[in-house]
């Protein structure tokens, strides 16, 4: 039995516990997929896969995939995916460009091209598996770091931070599993490179951020730690007690700007938020425990507020290395339920933010975290923290009898999640 | 940020520059699309006519106008950004002009990590940081902890050798108006120990001087967070013992009066010093003991999970 099942098999918190509004997060998400998104999405027209990935993974966790469309509807979503394939290899963000060096495959489309394709079960014997894997070799520098996208010339383009390693990981661990050595005689991305990346953008405080010496960011250290979950290679991040200690300081009572809690005399030249308690020595210092822990957010840096999003970067990156349960689990789950969950559905930034695709689900796929000795919460299915979708997506990519060829061996923080 | 002049924007379907071009329209390739935006009429045309000039790869003066265009109502777009810099640069076009496009386009789209791709791009061609830093400080004044600036910050200070052009200035200026802000904390470490082909934590005297800038920091907010990490932080890649700062944390945090602790990461720091010491776990439990219950109950989870590494107690250890 999985450590998940096992978590299940105890059942969910107390009647206390609060619950999810779970008939109008369906109407969100059906909403999202059948209606035109309002044209403030238009900043999000190029990487219209991703809200393709939160729509259709968000049914999923909700249970109401099947519910949400014909299978016609499925057929053509697929379709539409599938049109977004790049010839050489890999997924556009958006469909219909000029067809040339200004269309390019990203990498992160890729990822929520395929991630998309096993929600809805397909079974990818359309993707240009072979022109994948090479155009992935070629989104790998020669420092190890993966970038977005392609020019013309073949220059790789964009970052150089842990995004585009988690999703390039990501296509690596869906095409290929934990293979080593060529599949469809290509060889493997240079893990060891990558990992040095890694381990290079480790900050001094024990979380991970975008490149050198940048600043540790929960959204960059969920990507790192998860990339290196598809490699199987945890193990070589510097110090895990200390990336988890970073981990826990994330989660904090400071859940909106009007909530800078008042602290000692000597801090008043500092107004900003304090990601922590007042100062133990002031006045507000004693009200009891339990009035103090929950709600608890996340934030995403040390000294800023809690954000919807973080709860899932932070909480999911601890699912990653078995640590979960170090957090204060069901307060974060009131912050979602009670502060940023919206009446009309989905998930806000901050408590009274109306929703919006990205937090929605997010807050969605950080609920559907447990694992360990936290009981997963029951009105969302479980899921595989590295890969953001169900067990049972998961479950279906194992399955396929193409991916049991070439990669017999998932790695050990995916395996644990699997029945 | 007014939304009137895109709504003016003449249609280009009758402006005459752009008779000669066929639009190309967007082609979903499937009768049930996934994630569709009800586009603004004049998105949908202008993403009509750069599809067509992409095709073609037209370079021009209009190119630059039409990406503008684009720009501004979607400046996420990756290849929008890679095709407007290369059209500057074929058409030699004034780069500077660029920047000055460029400054309301950031302050505009705070979040936002092409923006600061492309200015990378065009300073680098320009090869001259002038005017940077004081564009850079007002974007501080907007937001001092936006990340994408803060990263940009750090390209600039390596490429033009700004190691010594008042950047550790500038944060102690930031960290006066607000101490909590970890960013500038990060630039200070990135300032002092990040300098190619130099090891700073070998610095006896470098090492000294931040060690007691953190503490001088810590001692006007003793509960920010971002001093404390940055204190330890030298402490571990310098080698030196956590004891050393022993006398310090107890000036917050000491065994004996634990009902008057002043900071939880001080009690952090002595329930880490005490565990290392000889017959220390008692003491240590005790102060993670005062963070679960009283100082820092949030991460009660936290702290009990420390608990369970502490090396087993000794009986004389444990009368004390």
């Amino acid at each position: 039995m999985s450590a998940a099942e096992a978590a299940a098999s105890e059942g969910v918190s107390s009647d206390a516990a609060p619950r999810l509004n779970k008939p109008k997060h369906v109407q969100y998400w059906k909403r999202c997929l059948k209606v035109y998104l309002p044209d403030y999405y238009t900043a999000n027209d190029s990487t219209r896969m991703a809200l393709a990935f939160f729509t259709v993974s968000a049914l999923d966790l909700l249970g109401v995939l099947d519910e949400s469309m014909k299978e016609e509807e499925r057929r053509g979503y697929i379709d539409w995916i599938y049109n977004c394939q790049h010839p050489d290899g890999g997924f556009k963000g958006f469909p219909g460009g000029s067809g040339n060096q200004w269309d390019p495959a990203t990498v992160p489309a890729t990822c929520f091209a395929l991630l998309s394709l096993l929600v809805l079960r397909d079974d990818l014997t359309r993707v240009k598996r072979r022109e994948c894997l090479l155009w992935l070799n070629r989104m790998q520098r020669g420092d190890g770091s993966f970038g977005e996208t392609l020019s013309g010339e073949g220059k790789v383009e964009g970052g150089y931070d842990s995004r585009f390693g988690y999703t390039a990981t990501c296509v690596r661990w869906i095409l290929r599993g934990n293979a080593e050595g060529e599949v469809d005689g290509v060889p493997d991305v240079d893990v060891d490179a990558f990992v040095r990346c890694v381990r290079a953008a480790e900050a001094y405080d024990g979380g991970i951020s975008e490149a050198p010496f940048h600043e540790a960011h929960g959204g960059f250290t969920y990507c790192a730690v998860s990339a290196l979950a598809f490699l199987d290679r945890i193990s070589s991040l510097s110090s895990i007690p200390l990336t988890v200690q970073w981990l826990a300081s994330r989660q904090t009572l400071t859940l909106t700007s009007l909530d800078v809690l008042s602290t000692d005399g000597d801090e008043a030249t500092a107004p900003a938020v304090v990601s922590t308690p007042p100062s133990p020595s002031s006045p507000g210092f004693d009200v009891p425990a339990e009035l103090r822990c929950s709600p608890a957010g996340f934030n995403g840096r040390c000294n800023k507020l809690a954000d919807t999003c973080y709860v899932f970067w932070i909480m999911g990156s601890l699912c990653n290395l078995s640590a979960l349960d170090v957090v204060n689990v069901p307060a974060a789950r009131e912050y979602l339920l009670e502060q940023t969950a919206h009446r009309i559905g989905g998930f806000g930034k901050s408590p009274e933010d109306p929703p919006d695709l990205y937090h929605s689900f997010l807050g969605l796929a950080a609920l559907a975290l447990g694992g360990g000795e936290v009981p997963p919460f029951a009105e969302v299915k479980p899921l595989v923290p590295a890969a953001c979708v169900s067990v049972e997506t998961c479950e279906f990519l194992v399955g396929l009898p193409w991916r049991r060829e070439v990669g017999p061996r998932e790695p050990e923080a995916i395996e644990r999640y699997l029945g | 940020m007014s939304r009137k002049p895109q709504n003016k924007l003449t249609p280009l379907s009758e402006d005459p520059k752009w008779e000669d071009v066929i639009p190309i329209p967007q082609e979903e390739g499937s009768a049930h699309p996934l994630a569709s935006i009800a586009y603004a009429e004049n998105y949908s045309e202008a993403m009509d006519y750069l599809r067509a000039v992409m095709a073609t790869n037209e370079m021009s003066e209009r190119v630059l106008e039409l990406t503008e265009r684009v720009i501004r109502m979607n400046p996420a777009h990756y290849t929008v950004w890679l095709y407007r810099a290369r059209t500057l640069f074929t058409l030699n076009h004034d780069l500077y002009a660029e920047i000055a496009w460029l400054n309301p386009t950031a302050l505009r789209h705070q979040k936002n990590y092409q923006i600061w791709h492309h200015r990378q791009t065009l300073i680098n061609a320009l090869d001259s940081a002038d005017g940077e830093i004081p564009f850079l400080t007002q974007m501080f004044e907007k937001d001092s902890k936006n990340y994408h600036v803060w990263s940009y910050r750090q390209w600039l200070v390596k490429r033009f050798d700004l190691w010594d052009a008042g950047e550790i200035e500038s944060v102690e200026e930031l960290l006066k108006k607000d101490v909590r802000n970890n960013s500038a904390w990060n630039h200070r470490w990135f300032v002092v120990f990040g300098r190619p082909d130099t090891d700073a934590f070998k610095d006896e005297e470098i090492v000294k001087r931040e060690i007691e800038f953190a503490k001088s920091q810590i001692r006007l907010a003793p509960q920010n967070q971002s001093p404390w990490s940055y204190l330890r932080g030298i402490i571990r890649q310098a080698s030196l013992p956590l004891s050393s700062l022993r006398e310090f944390a107890e000036e917050f945090a000491v065994f004996g009066k634990m009902d008057q602790v002043r900071s939880s990461h001080a009690l952090a720091l002595v329930a880490d010093i005490y565990a290392e010491e000889p017959n220390g776990t008692a003491k240590a439990t005790l102060a993670l003991d005062m963070l679960a219950i009283r100082y820092d109950p949030i991460r009660v989870n936290y702290w009990e999970y420390k608990k369970k590494q502490l090396p087993p107690s000794s009986p004389v250890a444990a009368g004390t």
